[in-house]
């Protein structure tokens, strides 16, 4: 798991992800470029982050789900 | 050893070839689990060595990631292999840093199974049955293969050629010319054969072309 530790936790490159998302609904594109990660990583680290139910995707643009808001919440 | 075995052990798939769709794959590797179609919109140099935590590989590695920044200008990304597991390429990205002050930062497929070394045609069993040959892909963004190199285990890769074989390509696809033996950015190119008769003579009475004959003229890209 490239965006889950083992301890259940999230990576900080899976943190610097979620954060580039925010409030948005973005396309990896996009996310790509707000967070300055390369694109194939933000599309291998969303499936990732989908399964784990930190975000959700509809037609295309991801956000953030209420799981993924509160664990960015707590680390600030 | 069964006759089964044996066609098993031997059997070698053709490489794709260039101008077809790259073959789709998913992996595991050192960052995370990668289809191929996560690369689609940037340009993709899929490598393979023979092993980790050997000499000749370590100076490929180390090289490849001393042009990573300016493959990146040209949107292409690198994705290396082998048939080494993922612990091992740890060590050996963990052991290159330490040893040699270059931090990888390009992901490395662990094809144990080595499905996707028999899909690209990158295992020689007459030189390795066992290990992957040094294989260069590039992949353009719409996932096509453009080009494929092979170099044997003994040789290591030069960077500087792949470098200008992802300029050139992008070259061609963005003025629709060809480019001469050893072309360099800057260089004049050439502008593909004329199809007609007639397309043949406006070509020679051209001032903008520079034409030896009227199959072989080059021009300036401005």
């Amino acid at each position: 798991m490239a965006c889950v530790n083992a301890k259940g936790q999230l990576t900080q490159s899976a943190k610097k992800l979620l954060r580039a998302v925010g409030d948005d609904s973005l396309s990896p594109q996009d996310i790509s470029k707000k967070a300055g990660i390369p694109l194939f990583k933000v599309r291998s680290s969303l499936r990732e982050l989908k399964d784990a139910e930190y975000v959700s995707e509809e037609n295309g643009s991801w956000q953030l789900t209420e799981k993924a808001k509160k664990v960015l919440e707590e680390d600030n | 050893m069964s006759s089964n075995e044996i066609h098993q052990e031997t059997q070698v798939r053709s490489l794709p070839r260039i101008g077809e769709k790259a073959p789709q794959f998913e992996a595991d590797t050192t960052q995370g689990r990668i289809r191929l179609s996560d690369y689609e919109g940037s340009w993709l140099i899929l490598f393979s060595h023979p092993a980790d935590f050997t000499p000749v590989c370590t100076s490929e590695f180390i090289a490849f990631q001393k042009i990573y920044p300016e493959l990146r200008k040209m949107n292409t990304e690198l994705l290396g292999l082998s048939v080494d597991s993922i612990s091992s390429h740890i060590a050996w990205i963990r052991n290159v840093k330490e040893k040699f002050g270059v931090k990888l930062e390009f992901p490395i497929i662990a094809d144990l199974n080595k499905e996707v070394a028999q899909m690209y045609g990158m295992i020689m069993p007459e030189e390795s049955s066992t290990e992957t040959s040094r294989a260069v892909f590039v992949i353009d963004d719409k996932q096509v293969i453009r080009a494929i190199i092979y170099y044997p285990k003994s040789t290591g890769r030069n960077m500087q050629e792949i470098l200008r074989l992802v300029k050139a390509l992008q070259t061609t696809d963005e003025h629709g010319v060809a480019t001469p033996a050893n072309w360099q950015e800057g260089d004049d190119v050439i502008v593909p054969p004329a199809e007609t008769d007639e397309l043949a003579e406006e070509r020679m009475n051209d001032d903008s072309l520079n034409c030896i004959d009227w199959y072989y003229c080059t021009k300036k890209l401005s």
